[in-house]
């Protein structure tokens, strides 16, 4: 069960990662 | 402090300088895809790589799409770790049949070598298979290092090309590292350290039997003190040279075995540890040089190298003074040093590597995000103990780690020019880069993830329960080991202070988490300022353009990086470590 949950928490942590590029990009076209 | 001493610590500092110019003008030829030496071998071998994945190597990458490469190349190699890991005692190559690595540690360990920390909650001998090691530490060695080191090129990329949304290829920028920089230099590295004694092999754990068996007490699980006689000695060893090598190289730090380098097998003699010091400084180093040519401006490069050296010698002649000058409180002792002692807090420390060499490893180990140590930290004077914090604090920017070294003094960089552009009353410049609001946005972005979760995890477990069982030394000592835990984490060194059982779910997760956030969210700010920068025009130089070549520009920097260290870091560090020396001088130790 563990493996499972440290597993999925490294899936989530780089798709929050890869959300984050996507924000600091949208920020950027926001402001310039 | 004696001048030999002094003369080990600048000679140390001497052939680094030396160094940095050459590798620092064949990293920008390699990744400018200029001729070298090494073409006619790795460049057939490399063209196989991009054959075998698919990848273009004439393909350009925007700043997201090299992000988002680096996050998933990273995403996959964590959990192919932690399922080695899971899976040891099944797989080959494990002749001391170890048991498959526990859910926690094993997830601590793969976020650890997945971000370069390395940090430890575990003695390898003891828990890591030979394949484990090799496989999956010693990989990660190479890869984390590597792709510190592409995201660095990117950023030098984002400053010195104008008008483009593009940084280069992940990929090819990846595998060139690794290549061209990272295995001709690890090589010879290993013959060299193999020649001192360093070990390097398959075998089963030597078992030696004691010409003198020894008496030792030992407390069983049950409390018990039992008299046991102790007649052999289990003397481990394994693949240590290759792994070794890398370790200082790509400042990766963890140790084969759990002494890391003041094992006699990692660092056996006064050669390889001056060896192992100047591996863990060359890159971070010439990549200052690197970011001078491929900017067009040397000077530049050597302007950061020498803000860089004067925040070095400053810790390290802080570090040597505090653990030179001993432990008042051990008055009668001799902590005088002569002919026959090294004198001063020889507690924590391998006589054969004595103050200077110990106070010399612990600053450069920090200064660079590389964690290896050859003496204990958590074992220095308070002041002597508190240079280590501070260096890894000021964000590994004095060299720092292979690649991030250099993005994240870069950012430092930006906030100086940026200070400076409003001193004077200007729009600030970059090597002609204009730097708006976006570019100091994202620099501030890139600092704060640090200090939010070194001090905010820091006071989570200073006040609760399952941070505060697990201190050795309760007050400002205590303090001060949780606060390196989360600094070493965040600043991915993997220095450990010692003291503190990090081997628990909360440290294990919750390091896990610093480590994660400390590399990727502080890189992916820095990746946006390049791809920034790479679309804007160069302007011309001006009279009102602040130069970012002489003192003036390198004592600038120097005051911007210890002012946003000191503002930010300065009450935890009046609580833990500057307490403790207060204390220490009324009489009090901990």
């Amino acid at each position: 069960m563990l493996d499972i949950i440290f597993i999925a928490a490294t899936a989530l942590f780089f798709a929050l990662a890869i959300l984050y590029v996507r924000a600091c990009e949208g920020l950027r076209k926001n402001k310039l | 402090m004696t001048a030999n001493g002094w003369f080990q610590i600048f000679l140390v500092i001497a052939v680094v300088f030396v160094i940095t110019k050459p590798l620092g003008i064949f990293m920008a030829r390699v990744f400018s895809r200029e001729k070298t030496f090494l073409d006619p071998v790795l460049r057939p071998l490399e063209k196989l790589v991009y054959r075998l994945s698919g990848v273009d190597e004439n393909h350009e990458m925007r700043w997201t799409e090299y992000a988002i490469s680096k996050m998933l190349f990273s995403a996959v190699s964590m959990v192919l770790l932690y399922l080695i890991q899971r899976t040891q005692q099944w797989l080959p190559l494990n002749p001391q049949k170890l048991a498959n690595v526990p859910q926690a540690l094993a997830f601590n360990t793969a976020a650890s070598f997945t971000t370069n920390t390395n940090w430890q909650n575990y003695s390898g001998e003891v828990v890591m298979s030979y394949l484990t090691q090799m496989a999956g530490l010693a990989y990660h060695n190479f890869t984390s290092a590597a792709a510190g080191i592409a995201l660095a090129i990117a950023v030098i990329r984002g400053i010195s090309r104008k008008e483009t949304d593009k940084l280069g290829n992940f990929w090819v920028d990846f595998t060139r590292c690794c290549l061209w920089v990272l295995l001709p230099i690890c090589l010879v590295g290993a013959l060299a350290l193999v020649s001192q004694g360093v070990v390097q092999n398959l075998k089963p754990y030597t078992t030696a039997t004691l010409t003198e068996p020894q008496t030792v007490q030992v407390t069983g699980a049950d409390g018990k003190t039992t008299t046991q006689v102790v007649r052999e000695q289990l003397i481990a060893q394994g693949p240590v040279a290759s792994q070794e090598v890398i370790k200082e190289l790509g400042t990766n730090g963890g140790g084969f075995f759990g002494a890391n380098s003041a094992h006699p097998f990692e660092n056996p003699t006064p050669l390889t540890n001056f060896l192992e010091l100047v591996l863990i400084l060359a890159i971070a180093s010439g990549l200052t040089y690197t970011l001078g040519r491929m900017t067009g401006s040397p000077r530049h490069g050597w302007a950061i190298w020498a803000a860089m050296v004067v925040l070095f010698v400053m810790g390290v002649s802080t570090a040597y003074w505090a653990e030179a000058k001993g432990n008042p409180l051990l008055a009668g002792a001799d902590q005088h040093s002569s002919t026959m002692q090294s004198g001063g807090n020889m507690e924590g420390k391998e006589v054969r590597f004595g103050i200077a060499n110990s106070a010399l490893f612990a600053t450069v180990t920090t200064d660079t995000s590389c964690g290896a140590v050859n003496s204990a930290h958590d074992s220095f004077t308070p002041l002597g103990g508190m240079v280590p914090l501070i260096n890894i604090m000021l964000g590994e920017v004095v060299f720092g780690g292979v690649g991030s070294g250099l993005y994240g003094v870069v950012v430092f960089v930006i906030l100086a020019v940026f200070i400076a552009g409003l001193m004077v009353g200007r729009t600030p410049e970059y090597l002609g880069k204009k730097i708006e609001s976006y570019d100091v946005q994202m620099a501030m972005l890139s600092i704060l993830i640090m200090t939010f979760v070194i001090l905010g995890l820091s006071a989570v477990a200073s006040v609760r329960p399952f941070g505060t069982s697990s201190i050795s030394n309760p007050g400002p000592h205590g303090l001060s080991q949780i606060l390196y835990v989360y600094t070493s984490s965040v600043g991915n060194n993997g220095s450990a202070f010692g003291g503190l059982n990090t081997n628990t779910m909360w440290y294990n997760t919750s390091g896990a988490a610093a480590m994660l956030l400390g590399r990727f969210f502080m890189v992916i700010p820095v990746l946006a300022i390049a791809g920034n920068l790479a679309k804007k025009k160069i302007a011309p130089e001006s009279a009102g353009t602040f130069p970012v070549t002489g003192a003036l520009f390198s004592t600038l920097l120097v005051s911007t990086i210890l002012i946003v260290s000191a503002l930010t870091f300065f009450p935890a560090l009046s609580l833990g470590p500057i307490l403790e020396h207060l204390l220490m001088l009324a009489g009090k130790a901990f």
